[in-house]
This record gives structure tokens, C-alpha cells and sequence, in this order.
């Protein structure tokens, strides 16, 4: 540990924002409240302060940020956003560092964010003890009140003078080069800073009536308690306000802002949260957390539960903020976790001893959000709202799918919408998109020509994984534009058909003129090695149609199948699939004999911006492709 | 490309809208570019009936109004509301909670009986409008990017959430934390919070969002000090029509 007096502290910080080929950001106040600024003389730091009106994640994961530029005039050329001076922040509290060291890890989780790494990469974190305590900080009780990683320097008010925690090399030889009169720390200097960061244990003024590593258990045991949930949740104004402020939330939306020349442009990334209204729902208008409820209890359970699961940590580190920005007063995670225990106790229920979840954590590279260029090659009108797009990429590359994996499709200009690729890897030199005109992306994809270039990202998630398939009987259950994803499985089991066993594929859509891939599925009935049996709701009066009629469940008792032979891959609308399982439930098709693929509202594509969780699950990573037995209890899955 | 055409509109409002519109300058220029002005009463007297985008500033506020507004849908391919008055009846409304042969009276005098004005309604409570521009006045940079969808045929990206959202993304000091009364929870965002930014408080210039929840932020207005008839008075300012629609 080192010693500096306040006065050569000053002058330290001076000789670092004399340095024009740094940024140097510090906590300065503002209207009686506080908040990171940049800095332009040390005589602005407030290192005094109790908390910031934004956690410091805002120089890493800022509230708007590009993530490149685009100019159409020749084709497509991506632009990368400008460099960024190496960043030093100076007073961070220690449960803000805790916060950057979990959006450390949910940024690299699996592939790394390239913005967010390469900013905190170049950045030097100089920490500061908490000296006041900001009334809802429940730090002490999230263990997070001080802290022994995460820093380059640590600083500790000793009246005249700083005591310097040295954590880093880097820190170091910033030191070093810039300060002057560096002395090393007496032991009772030492002992003094245990002193003090002990008594902010004391001051801490929320306190949980329980050991927080049981939030993990007792959420668990309280997700379906809607008398619970709601009677809290009916003053959520869906503001986001608790999100918003959050040091560890992490979810954004992408949109693309052309400027006025129309050819030129931004793809760009803003902060997003799960308490707002829309944050679930997709084009279709149905949205996967449509009440206030649903959306309430997430947040907690992401907090407490979800994120625990997968990396280990509450994603809470008691900064307070939430709690000090939510009018209704029903976002304070002290006061909802209490409530929940005492509620949980009255009813006699025990929650379990805490449980440590098994964690791993890979990367795999970098995130990619710059698409490929690719090129419309051939556009097939199939219904009034379906067309079929033939893709091929510009760089002569193939997509190199796996069946049931999906691609993100850039119109410059509109956005990227996650559309399956329907055709088998077998198809070599392009690939092809089955598209509904739904909203901005996919009407305006609908009125390009062939020819027209768009961008790809991509291919994403998990497949059907058809090796996993072989010497199985199928039984392929298709419901409206499910025969997309599905489509590439099943043409690519014909095209290596006696790889497989018994191959039905039950396709019902609404009525005649809605079939989709219509010549295509029809001529299977001539085929001897595939059973085909297609069905409508309805046939209105004048239309041909000999097959059945009546909804998909009704094929399924047409069919012989032995289950435990048999594989069932379903796909279709969200309120198909609750019918086709009870079905396929009642015919002895065991659990893991069933395989789904699921749609939600998706921005990213690679489990970064939050939008397609369902529970724990990332819809876009983890799937979409599901075995049912693993998430036949996920209860927002089905 | 054939430059579509671009007609602009007022009925009963302050014609701010058309100001700012005015106010664009480069872009403007740039914007010109890309359509072609056959009706702008700030800056042409000859007006085209021939025109693709009709932008319709001021509320409705009279039976003859819905016959005008009527021809100009009629005319136009895609019909944008802009400003308060348009599109959420705006300050306007502020009468319906009166009666309104007082209002007459307040506003013709003794000629009272000759105008037959009724409640002040936005344009869609009269005509379908295919976009909206908010505020009061509008955003210069929403407007253009207002236009900018609609020339590239996408639907303008309008937020569905409060302006909490933008004004927390702008890390202001709330107002309800200096001893002031907001009603940005159930405002809808878009405008970047800039009456917040500015040290006031949002008055709710943009209207309500899609599902407020009115009860919950009454009770906020009123734990934070303000009586019962305040916090409805709070909501009347701007919301009138669309509280008085439930
Ligand atoms: C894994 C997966 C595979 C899909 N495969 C197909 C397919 O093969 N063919 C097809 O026509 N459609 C498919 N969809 C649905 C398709 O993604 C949406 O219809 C599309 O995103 C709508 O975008 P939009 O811009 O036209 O609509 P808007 O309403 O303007 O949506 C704006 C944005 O919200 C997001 N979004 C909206 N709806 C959805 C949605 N249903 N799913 C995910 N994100 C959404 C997108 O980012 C979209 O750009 C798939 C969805 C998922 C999740
Ligand atoms: S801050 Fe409060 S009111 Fe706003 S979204 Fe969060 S819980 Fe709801
Ligand atoms: S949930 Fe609340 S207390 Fe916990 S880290 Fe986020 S803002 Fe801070
Ligand atoms: S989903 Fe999680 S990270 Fe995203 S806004 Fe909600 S609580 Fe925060
Ligand atoms: S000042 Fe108004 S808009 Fe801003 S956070 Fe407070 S209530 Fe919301
Ligand atoms: S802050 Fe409120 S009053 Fe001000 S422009 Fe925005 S919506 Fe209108
Ligand atoms: S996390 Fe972004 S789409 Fe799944």
C-alpha cells in the first residue's frame, strides 16, 4: 500500500488530464446530486460523494453507441466508428466495480463484444471507499461494499492523505509516471483503511432479513405466487427507470438511422430494458411479456435468479440506484426480497439451502455485428404474404448452416430482422429465405428486386442437429410458416434418405391459398418413402382442396407411429404447440422424443441484448431449436 | 426517382410546427431535394391539390374542419399529423373540460351563437393518419426522421414508452427530486426529455403512451405533496381528448 498526501493527489490528477492523449472522467457533482463526468481540473472531484445518478458502465456500454457506419452509394461499405482515447476513471465506488466485473463476463460470454472489450481493455479504473452512504445502498449485504479486484488503484480518504491499493501493473506505472511524493504505507496506515472500510459495513441502512445467497432459492419457489407479483406490480409505471440505472443491466436494441441522403447511415445501439412495454413483442403483435407482472418478476428473477444460474453471481450489487429512482417506491430489491420471505415463511414454506450453479464461461472470438454483403438472386412470390428469397453471398462463401439455425437480414437503411434458413445444407452456392411481410424489415425486403444487395449475419443458434437423427423414424409437424425452418431439416433427410427411417410430415396451414411451398410438398405424395398428409382449417367455397380440413391435431390420430422409434420436430405458431404435445403426449411420445423450434422478439442474434430470454434460456443461443425435456419446465417457454 | 409531393396544412393551432419545419435550414435544403412543396402556408400563397404526403398541423375544432380534412385524405397518399393540436388534440382540449358555450363566449364574444365548435379532437379522431409527429412544439430531428421513413417506406420508429426513459439515459436530477411535478411517466418519449434536460419538468407536450398507468402516477403526484384536484389538473393540460376517450 502507498501514501499520498491530497495536495500531490491534486496534482496527480492535473498531470493526467494535462495529458491530451487521455480521457479523464471523475465524479463531480451536479443539482445536489452527483454523476461521472469528464474532468478539467481535480479540483471538480467529488470523492465524497454517496452514489452516481448512472453507474460508470456508460463509458463502456454507452446509452447510444454506432456500431459502424454505411454508405450505399457502392454497394455496401461499413465504416468502423471512430478510436477512442484510453479512458481513466477516477472514484469509482467498489459495487460499481463489482458491476463492471459481471458485464465483463456477460460480454464475453461466448462470443466477446468487441465495443465493450476493447473500451474497458484501455481503461484504468482508479476506485475510491465509499465515505458517505447513500440511504438505499444495500452494498454491505451484497458483499460488495468493498473490494479486492477490478481496480488498477484503490484510494482510501485518510483525512490529509489517500492510501493507494495498488491492483495492477497498469496502475502502477501510472502512478509512477505521473505522481509525485509516493510514499509507502506504515502499518498503522494499513490498519487504518481496514478501519474504515469495516465501519461502512455499519452505516449500510437496508438491510436483507436473510443471507443473500438463498435469493436464488426462494425466487425459485415463488414464481408462480401471482397474488404476490401483482399486488406489486400494479404501480409499475413501465418507465425503466430501475433498469435504466442499473450497473448491471445489460440489454440494448439495434436500429439503423439513415441520413437524409438516404444512402448514407448508422447502425446504431441504444440502451434498452425488459420493464418497458414493448421490450417482448414481436411483428406479429403478440407480445411475450405483455403484463406489467410478467414483466415485474422478471427483472427480479434476472437479478436473483437467471443470471445466477448461468454465471454464478446475483446480478445485484446493492448500488441503491433502482430503489432511488422508482416513484412508485416497488423497485427497492431490500424491500421486495424481504416481503417475499416473510411472505414465504407465513405460508410455512422452507426455502432450500443456497446452491451453487455449475458455471462455464467460453469465448469463442468476437462478435461480428458488420454483415456479410449478399445478393438476391432469384425472388419467388408464394402467397399474398410469403415470398421466397434465394440468397447468395457476395464474397462467393457458402452460409455453411446446420438445419434450423437462422440468419440476420440486414435491409440498409430499415434494420435486421432473424429469418430461418429454409433450404438444407445440402444446396450448395446459395441458400434461401421463406419471408412473411410483416413490419419495417420484412416489407421492405418484400419490394427489392433481384439483384439488390442485403446483408447477412449469421448463420445463429442451435439446429436440429440431424446426426443426432439418424436411423430414427421422423415425424415432421409443420403449422403456417413453420414448414420454413422445418423445410431445411426435411429436404436435407431426402437428400441423405436412407440415413433415416420412417419419414411423415403432418403441414396444416389456414386455408388453400396460405400453403406455403405448395408444389414442392404436394408432389411428396407421389413419393413411396415419405408419408405427406396436408391439412387447412378452412376451405372457403369455390377453392380446391381434396385433403383434410380441420386444425393440424386433427392429422395426428391418421398416422401410424411407433414412439419410441420416433422422433416428432415440431414447428409453428406459439399456441400450436401446447395442442400437438398434449396429442403427441397422449400417443406415448416420450419428452426428449420431441423437438421445437421457438420465436421471440430477437436484436442481436448472440445472446447479448437480452431480448429473447425466456427465463434463463436465450432463445437466439441456446436455441431456437429445443428438445422439449429441456424446457418443458421453463414456464415461459410454451 | 420522381420527387413525391408535399403539401402542409393548418387548422386551429399556433402554426409553431410549420415554424420549426421553417426553422430546418441546411436540412431543409437537403430535404428539398428529396420532395417537392406544393402547399406551405408560411412560405407559398398558391396551393396544388396534387400531393403525395399531406402534414396536417392544428387540432379539429369545428364541424366544417372534417369536410376540409376529409379532401385532403382524400388527395393524399400518406397523411401525417404533426405537432400536439394534431395529434393528440393538444392544448386545445384543454376547453373540453369546460362547457363550451362558455367557451364560445370567452373566445367570439357576442358572436358566439355563429360558430359551431365543439369538443377539439386531433386529426384522428376525424380522418385515418398513416404517421405521427409529436409535440408542442414538433422536434426538428423527429421530423426529419419522420420524413426520412416515410420516403424510404418504413414506419417511422416512434417510441411506445415514457420519457422516464430518455430522461434517465440522460442522467437529469428528477424533477420530483427538486421539490417539482412531472409528468414524464406517462408521457411518451421522443422528444430526448429536453424540457427535463433544461432543469423544468415535462409537461406532457407528446400525449399519453399507449398504456399508461394513470392511477399509479396520480398516486406518485399526490405522496409527493400535490392535492387530489392538482394531480388531475396535472393529467388535463395536454391529455384532455385522450383522457376523455376512456
Ligand atoms: C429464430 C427465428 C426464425 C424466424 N424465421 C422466420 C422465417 O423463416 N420467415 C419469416 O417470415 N419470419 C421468421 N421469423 C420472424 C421474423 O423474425 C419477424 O417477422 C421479423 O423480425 C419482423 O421484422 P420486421 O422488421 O418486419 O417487423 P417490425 O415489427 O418492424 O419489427 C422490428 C424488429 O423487431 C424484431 N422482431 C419483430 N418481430 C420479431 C419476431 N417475430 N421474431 C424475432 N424478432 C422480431 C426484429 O428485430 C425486427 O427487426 C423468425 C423469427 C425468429 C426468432
Ligand atoms: S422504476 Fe418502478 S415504476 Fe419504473 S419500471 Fe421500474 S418498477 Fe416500474
Ligand atoms: S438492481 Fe438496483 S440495487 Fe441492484 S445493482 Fe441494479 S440498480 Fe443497484
Ligand atoms: S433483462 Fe436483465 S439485464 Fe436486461 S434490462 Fe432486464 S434486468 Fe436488466
Ligand atoms: S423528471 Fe420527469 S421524465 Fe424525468 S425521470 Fe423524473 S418523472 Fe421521469
Ligand atoms: S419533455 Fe414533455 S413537455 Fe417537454 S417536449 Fe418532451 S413530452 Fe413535451
Ligand atoms: S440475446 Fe439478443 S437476440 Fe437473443
Amino acid at each position: 500500500m502507498r501514501l499520498i498526501s491530497k495536495k500531490d493527489f491534486s496534482n496527480f490528477v492535473n498531470a493526467l488530464i494535462n495529458d491530451d492523449s487521455l480521457n479523464i472522467v471523475g465524479v463531480k457533482a451536479k443539482d445536489q446530486k452527483f454523476s461521472f463526468g469528464p474532468l478539467e481540473s481535480a479540483g471538480d472531484l467529488r470523492l465524497d460523494y454517496d452514489v452516481t445518478l448512472l453507474p460508470p458502465k456508460k463509458y463502456f456500454f454507452p446509452q447510444r453507441e454506432t456500431l459502424f457506419g454505411y454508405s450505399l452509394s457502392k454497394g455496401f461499405v461499413a465504416e468502423k466508428p471512430a478510436e477512442t482515447k484510453p479512458l481513466i476513471l477516477v472514484g469509482v465506488h467498489p459495487y460499481d466495480i463489482a458491476a463492471l466485473l459481471h458485464m465483463d463476463e456477460v460480454f464475453k460470454d461466448t462470443k466477446s463484444d468487441p465495443y465493450y472489450s476493447e473500451r474497458r481493455n484501455k481503461s484504468v479504473i482508479i476506485g475510491v471507499n465509499i465515505q458517505k452512504i447513500c440511504k438505499n445502498c444495500f452494498a454491505p449485504q451484497m458483499g460488495t461494499a468493498t473490494i479486492d479486484e477490478g481496480y488498477d488503484l484503490m484510494l482510501t480518504d485518510l483525512g490529509n492523505r489517500y492510501a493507494i491499493d495498488i491492483g495492477t501493473l497498469k496502475g502502477k506505472n501510472l502512478l509512477a509516471k505521473y505522481a509525485k511524493n509516493v510514499k509507502t504505507a506504515y502499518t498503522r496506515d494499513i490498519q487504518l483503511v481496514g478501519q474504515k472500510e469495516h465501519e461502512i459495513y455499519a452505516k449500510a441502512q437496508q438491510k436483507l432479513d436473510f443471507s443473500p445467497d438463498r435469493i436464488p432459492g426462494l425466487l425459485e419457489k415463488n414464481y408462480e405466487e401471482r397474488e404476490f407479483w401483482e399486488e406489486h406490480a400494479e404501480k409499475c409505471l413501465a418507465c425503466g427507470s430501475c433498469v435504466l440505472v442499473c450497473p448491471t443491466c445489460y440489454c440494448f436494441d439495434v436500429k439503423d438511422q439513415p441520413n437524409l441522403s438516404l444512402n448514407k447511415g448508422e447502425r446504431i445501439r441504444t440502451w434498452d430494458g425488459c420493464l418497458l412495454e414493448d421490450f417482448a413483442k414481436v411483428a406479429s403483435g403478440e407480445n411475450f411479456r405483455a403484463t406489467r407482472l410478467s414483466r415485474y418478476r422478471h427483472r427480479y428473477f434476472k437479478k436473483g435468479k437467471y443470471l445466477f444460474d448461468r454465471f454464478g453471481f446475483i446480478s445485484c450489487v446493492g448500488c441503491g440506484r433502482c430503489s432511488s429512482n422508482c416513484l412508485p417506491d416497488i423497485a427497492n430489491p431490500v424491500t421486495l426480497f424481504n416481503d417475499l420471505y416473510n411472505y414465504t415463511l407465513e405460508k410455512g414454506v422452507k426455502v432450500g439451502p443456497p446452491t451453487s450453479p455449475e458455471v462455464e464461461i467460453k469465448t469463442e472470438g468476437n462478435i461480428d455485428f458488420v454483415p456479410r454483403v449478399a445478393k438476391i438472386v432469384k425472388k419467388t412470390p408464394m402467397t399474398s404474404l410469403e415470398t421466397l428469397f434465394e440468397i447468395k453471398l457476395e464474397d462467393g462463401s457458402e452460409l455453411s448452416h446446420e438445419p434450423g439455425q437462422f440468419v440476420e437480414v440486414s435491409v440498409f437503411g430499415v434494420g435486421e430482422a432473424p429469418i430461418s434458413v429454409s433450404s438444407p445444407p445440402t444446396k450448395k452456392g446459395s441458400f434461401e429465405l421463406c419471408v412473411r411481410r410483416l413490419g419495417n424489415v420484412t416489407t421492405k425486403l418484400h419490394s427489392l428486386n433481384e439483384g439488390d444487395l442485403i446483408g447477412i449475419r449469421g448463420p445463429f443458434g442451435k439446429g436440429f442437429n440431424p446426426d443426432s437423427l439418424k436411423g430414427k423414424d421422423l415425424l415432421f409437424i409443420a403449422g403456417g410458416l413453420g414448414i420454413a425452418p422445418l423445410r431445411s431439416l426435411f429436404n436435407y433427410v431426402l437428400a441423405n434418405r436412407k440415413d433415416y427411417g420412417k419419414v411423415i410430415l403432418l403441414y396444416g396451414c389456414k386455408e388453400p391459398k396460405e400453403l406455403l411451398f405448395g408444389e414442392e410438398v404436394l408432389s411428396l405424395e407421389k413419393r413411396d418413402d415419405v408419408e405427406f398428409k396436408p391439412t387447412v382449417d378452412w376451405c372457403p367455397e369455390g377453392e380446391l382442396w381434396d385433403g383434410n380440413i380441420g386444425v393440424i391435431t386433427t392429422l395426428i390420430p391418421q398416422v401410424d407411429f411407433d414412439p419410441q422409434r420416433t422422433y416428432a420436430i415440431v414447428v409453428g405458431p406459439p399456441i400450436m404447440y401446447k395442442f400437438v404435445i398434449a396429442d403427441l403426449k397422449e400417443r406415448d411420445v416420450p419428452d426428449d422424443h420431441i423437438i421445437l423450434s421457438l420465436e421471440r422478439r430477437m436484436k442481436c442474434g448472440v445472446g447479448k441484448c437480452g431480448h429473447c430470454q425466456i427465463n434463463q434460456i436465450y432463445v437466439c443461443k441456446d436455441g431456437p431449436v429445443f428438445n422439449y425435456s429441456k424446457i418443458k419446465g421453463v414456464p415461459e417457454a410454451l | 426517382m420522381m420527387k413525391p409531393k408535399v403539401a402542409f396544412f393548418d387548422f386551429a393551432g399556433c402554426e409553431g410546427d410549420q415554424l420549426q419545419v421553417a426553422n430546418l435550414e441546411e436540412d431543409l435544403l437537403a430535404l428539398l431535394g428529396k420532395v417537392d412543396v406544393v402547399c406551405f402556408r408560411e412560405v407559398m400563397k398558391e396551393c396544388d391539390e396534387d400531393y403525395a404526403i399531406a402534414f396536417v398541423e392544428g387540432s379539429c375544432t369545428r364541424l366544417q374542419d372534417e369536410d376540409r380534412l376529409k379532401r385532403i385524405r382524400e388527395n393524399a397518399k400518406i397523411v401525417v399529423a404533426i405537432g400536439s393540436c394534431a395529434t393528440i388534440g393538444g392544448i386545445n382540449s384543454l376547453r373540453n373540460y369546460k362547457n363550451l358555450d362558455e367557451v364560445r363566449k370567452t373566445v367570439y364574444g357576442e358572436k358566439a351563437k355563429l360558430f359551431d365548435t365543439y369538443e377539439a379532437r386531433p386529426i384522428d379522431a376525424v380522418i385515418p393518419v398513416d404517421a405521427y409527429v409529436y409535440g408542442c412544439p414538433i422536434d426538428k430531428d423527429e421530423f426529419l426522421h419522420v420524413v426520412t421513413s416515410l420516403l424510404m417506406g418504413k414506419k417511422p420508429d416512434i417510441p411506445t414508452y415514457p420519457v422516464c426513459v430518455e430522461c434517465k439515459k440522460n442522467e437529469n436530477v428528477c424533477a420530483f427530486e427538486r421539490d417539482q411535478f412531472c409528468v414524464g411517466p406517462v408521457t411518451r418519449a421522443g422528444c430526448d426529455s429536453c424540457c427535463v434536460n433544461e432543469g423544468t419538468i415535462c409537461w406532457g407536450c407528446r400525449g399519453l403512451v399507449d398504456n399508461p398507468n394513470e392511477n399509479s402516477h396520480k398516486e406518485v403526484l399526490i405522496k409527493y405533496g400535490l392535492t387530489v384536484e392538482e394531480a388531475i389538473g396535472k393529467f388535463k393540460l395536454y391529455f384532455g381528448w385522450q383522457e376523455g376517450k376512456k
